[in-house]
């Protein structure tokens, strides 16, 4: 498949690296992630000193700095962890199915079809454990990712723009629909006001557990579907001659992409724009190869998240800002850049 | 464009001294019906409330031939709303047929550039600094909305404004203050809270007969600018170069379409808040009605008028308890996607 | 399309037929004829029928009203959450009034009840909103969200002529001040007290602070030592804390937190109090953190449940050694 890999950036782009090179970025990223990992453990907004967090995390002690760290900090930067690589991955999928450099499953609207679907399924049918309301969040996910494949195509192939707008519009109607349906009944959905901030911190980690084997899964077709991506990057045809099944890779695609985005939002609430960044960030790293691109977006999502929610934990001392407000505000000026790029609507 | 096109439908033509006005009849027709539908409309909004009256009564109340109560509630109540309905659902028609014509898209409407969030940010710092009047309140949300297009529109510039970098900037820049309309919530205290959901929700309750003839002024002097930049309009729909070649000085056109378009939004939301989707759509339906080839401003206007008012006495009248139109006008949202999502679907087939 | 007028003469022919008459509606000016007193709230000095008949309490103002002995005819939505805490008889007096609206006020169904007073507390910007529409259908008296609660009771009370009630109400108030402080004196003079919440709209993860609401009356009223934000400062409950800082109330004596009537920690407050920082806070272990039940603290009547509440729950605090 790397015979595939070739640039399309067209000609003046920096060269590929090579295997090694990208390698070794891996390494680094992990490295990175790791760091953050620690740090954001550390970070909080008491100030805790590292020998009582180091304590907290070997032993099984009782003071109450410790249980706070075990309790708070080292769950939140657990789910930290796992919604950042679903996001991230999520991202890079879209991206690589829609041939849109702009695709992200926030801005597509796919957050808010799951945070739609939730909220019918706590609000209006009393469904309360993760178990039962995750199944609904996985339903809007697809729904409106089938919707905004389909009003984003057109006779001529898919169109960013249109998908985008599509992807808003979606959004918007379905947010509107989510306040008719609060205005109904304040009381019911008072509680999932809350939720739909997008945050990490408090969500306990029962609530990942459930989640955590779709999103396995979905990470192993994720990487299967990933060479079949790159071959389609060059065109349908030539991908159908090198005997990649469209149809196939595409409901794979799909599938994946479902059970990302709706598992990190069933988890966190709706964070945009971690899934937009990061297969940039990777792209211009790792080049055009869709398996590279996969495992660095897995590898730098979590830290941009965890960085984010870190920010949101000192900024306003002792309050904290959430995470998904954090990245929106990180992740609106890239967008705002990558689109003033020369190259922006090619990929 | 030479005079002897064949535009291969009927037309009527009018001449008058030196200026001839090209009408298709078809264009003609629909706005005639378009105009009594409305006009039966407002009527049967007029007569329609916990107080009901017959024609005969608004009639005579109209005409100031009651007093008391009676004279409040057709006069100062239901005919403000009402004709703030009309007016604000015009304009905001017109805004919607400008930004998907110039922007070449279905899908395009002014909030596409930032400016309904622009406008919330506005109208969220008033209440939240200054906690000011309601009058303050519209200030800020208009110089809040005007200040994030204007924004949006220099981030976009890049040798020129094209419509794809100023959709893909105005979803940032709405993402970003739609963040921080989140956390200024968040962080608002009860009264403030409190009207800033009331202002949000997009609302013509207690419309009052002050907000109607300041917003009115305002729509009346856009929509003559709108009509003036009609022509140009329909002609940038064929391309930027086409239209150059025609005469038309794209960039200055192009300016006078956003501040247009944004200035006729702003109005509205100024007086009556967000009223989402009636520009998303109205465009769309005009055309479809006048089976026009691109977008027109006139069946555009009445079709906008029409909906807001349809809407509004849903959200008053059927809805079970009153509601914010802004609600109400989500779900035109809705369906109107849906359809587009037949539609396609059909065509593929 | 072209049908619309013909429906609407059919349908406006049919109205006719059902509608009340319309004859003439200034009737309101003539029942604020006999005797009229003049009020003064935040909306400028009204007059208002000295004994009104028929009251409309728009917003905040429903329940305390009601809670005065007062019986209106047209009321505004009050959450479920929040009637349920209410007395039997309180909330069949809330069911046997009109409900003219929540979201927005139907003006219209508000005047065919021919209100004599109406009673506002909404935000101001609401209000201005439809101030002259309200003054046209009756004399109405507003007041903002922020006036405080006995001012408030008192405000109501003169305006709507419910004296009799209130002022028992006080009566009870200050005997049960004087009892708590009487009977707890001694524990309450050296003990440090916090009162934490969690609200159904807190940030995933977080609690506050609750220096306003019903501990301010724990404070000012009865003289418990509890936090209070500096002056001029935004109150401490509009900090959203995450759960780490329930380390920060360590150097507490006491935490009180809220519950239901039933003495169950509230639905938000519950994901608190299963907290493993919290069954280590030394309060917490100690038996020192009381449930304290607030229904409301806009009115007398929810006021007094509060501080039986408290009383009982101050009962049980174990001698400090």
């Amino acid at each position: 498949m790397t015979v595939l890999a070739v640039r399309q950036d067209g000609p003046g782009t920096t060269t590929v690296p090579g295997p090694r090179r990208r390698l070794l970025g891996l390494v680094i990223a992990l490295v990175v992630l790791v760091v953050l990992l620690v740090l954001s453990v550390m970070i909080g907004s008491t100030s805790i000193p590292p020998s009582v967090v180091w304590d907290a995390l070997v032993h099984s002690s009782t003071g109450i700095d410790q249980v706070a760290v075990q309790d708070y900090r080292l769950p939140r930067t657990i789910v930290g962890l796992v919604v950042g690589v679903a996001l991230g991955l999520s991202g890079a999928l879209i991206q690589a199915l829609t041939r849109n450099p702009l695709a992200d499953p926030g801005i597509l609207g796919v957050h808010a079809g799951a945070s739609f679907a939730v909220t019918v399924a706590v609000g209006l049918l009393g469904v309360s454990d993760v178990q039962g309301y995750m199944w609904f969040a996985f339903a809007g996910a697809l729904v409106v990712t089938l919707m905004v494949l389909a009003l984003g195509s057109t006779r001529q192939g898919s169109s960013p723009v249109v998908m985008v707008l599509a992807g808003v519009c979606v959004g918007a109607v379905l947010g509107g629909a989510r306040e008719a349906l609060q205005l109904t009944d304040p009381d019911a959905f008072d509680a999932m006001r809350s939720w739909n901030a997008g945050s990490i911190g408090g969500r306990p980690l029962e609530v990942v557990w459930p989640i955590l084997p779709f999103l396995a899964v979905a990470l192993v077709l994720a990487f299967v579907v990933a060479g079949p991506l790159n071959a389609m990057a060059l065109g349908d045809e030539l991908a159908v001659s090198h005997g990649v099944s469209l149809a196939r890779t595409r409901v794979l695609a799909i599938i994946a992409l479902t059970l990302l985005a709706g598992g990190a939002t069933a988890i966190a609430g709706p964070i945009a724009f971690v899934g937009l960044m990061v297969p940039h960030v990777a792209r211009w790293i790792a080049g055009p190869h869709q398996r590279w691109i996969f495992a660095y977006s897995v590898l730098l999502a979590p830290g941009l998240l965890l960085v984010s929610d870190i920010l949101g934990r000192v900024v306003l001392r002792p309050g904290e800002i959430p995470v998904g407000v954090v990245t929106a505000f990180v992740g609106a000026p890239v967008l705002i850049a990558l689109v003033r790029r020369k190259k922006a609507s090619g990929l | 464009m030479s005079s002897d096109v064949d535009f291969g439908r009927p037309m009527l033509v009018l001449r008058r001294r030196r200026i001839a006005v090209r009408l298709e009849r078809r264009s003609v027709v629909v706005c005639a019906v378009l105009v009594l539908a409305l006009a039966g409309l407002a009527v049967l909004a007029l007569m329609t409330g916990s107080y009901s009256l017959g024609p005969g009564e608004v009639l005579s109340a109209l005409t100031g031939r009651e007093t008391g109560l009676m004279h409040d509630i057709v006069v100062e109540w239901r005919l403000p709303r009402v004709t703030a309905a009309l007016v604000f659902g015009a304009a905001l028609g017109v805004s919607g047929a400008v930004f998907q014509s110039m922007l070449r898209n279905p899908l395009a409407d002014p909030g596409i550039i930032g400016f309904s969030q622009g406008a919330y940010t506005g109208a969220l710092i008033v209440i939240l600094v200054v906690n000011g009047s309601y009058g303050q309140l519209a200030g800020g949300a208009l110089l809040g909305g005007m200040v994030t297009a204007l924004a949006v529109y220099v981030l976009a510039y890049r040798r020129g404004v094209q419509g794809f970098r100023l959709i893909v900037v105005g979803i940032g820049v709405s993402a970003m203050l739609g963040s921080l309309n989140t956390w200024l919530i968040l962080k608002a205290d009860l009264d403030q809270a409190m009207a800033a959901a009331t202002w949000g929700a997009g609302s013509l309750n207690g419309t009052s007969w002050d907000q109607v003839i300041i917003g009115g002024i305002c729509v009346l002097v856009l929509l003559p600018a709108a009509g003036m930049l009609s022509r140009p309009m329909r002609q940038m729909e064929l391309g930027d170069d086409a239209a150059a070649a025609l005469g038309v000085r794209v960039p200055a056109a192009r300016l006078g379409l956003v501040v247009v378009g944004v200035a006729l939004t702003a109005t509205v939301t100024a007086a009556a808040g967000p009223i989402a989707f009636i520009s998303l759509v109205a465009p769309q339906i005009a055309r479809r009605l006048a089976r026009t080839a691109g977008i027109t401003l006139a069946p555009a206007a009445l079709v906008g008028a029409l909906l807001c008012l349809a809407a509004d006495y849903i959200a008053q009248h059927v809805a079970p308890t009153p509601l914010p139109v802004g609600i109400v006008t989500v779900v035109l949202g809705g369906g109107y996607l849906g359809w587009l999502l037949f539609t396609e679907a059909r065509r593929r087939l | 399309m072209t049908r619309t007028p013909l429906i609407a003469a059919f349908l406006g022919a049919a109205l006719v037929l059902t509608a009340c008459g319309g004859d003439g509606g200034d009737d309101t000016a003539e029942a604020a004829a006999p005797t009229t007193r003049s009020v003064t709230a935040d909306n400028g000095t009204v007059q208002v029928p000295a004994a009104p008949q028929r009251v409309a309490t728009i917003g905040n103002t429903t329940q305390p009203y009601i809670d005065l002995g007062g019986k209106p005819v047209a009321v505004t939505q009050v959450v479920e959450s929040t009637l349920t805490k209410l007395p039997a008889d309180q909330q069949a007096t809330y069911k046997a009034a009109t409900n003219v609206g929540d979201q927005e006020i139907d003006l219209e169904k508000l005047a065919g009840l021919k209100p004599d007073l109406i009673l506002v507390q909404i935000d101001d910007a609401g209000f201005k909103a439809i101030e002259k529409q309200l003054t046209s259908i009756a004399p109405t008296v507003s007041w903002s969200l922020d006036t405080e609660w006995k001012e408030f009771a008192d405000a109501i009370s003169e305006a709507g002529n419910t004296s009799a009630a209130l002022s028992q109400q006080k009566t009870q108030f200050a005997e049960k001040v004087a009892k708590i402080k009487e009977t707890y004196g001694a524990v309450i003079k050296d003990t440090t007290f916090v009162d934490i919440a969690r609200a159904e709209w807190s940030d995933p993860g977080t609690f506050y602070i609750a220096d306003i609401g019903c501990s301010e009356i724990a404070r000012d009223d009865i003289g418990l030592n509890l936090p209070e934000a500096a002056a001029g400062q935004d109150p401490l409950a509009y900090a959203n804390l995450p759960y780490e800082q329930l380390t920060s109330l360590s150097k507490y004596d006491v935490i009180t937190y809220p519950v239901t009537a039933a003495g169950q920690p509230t639905v938000p407050f519950a994901e608190v109090a299963n907290l493993n920082t919290w069954k280590a806070l030394p309060a917490v272990t100690s038996g020192r953190a009381l449930g304290v039940f607030c229904p409301g603290n806009n009115s007398y009547g929810p006021v007094l449940q509060y501080l039986d509440s408290l009383d009982k729950a101050l009962a049980t605090l174990p001698a400090k050694e």
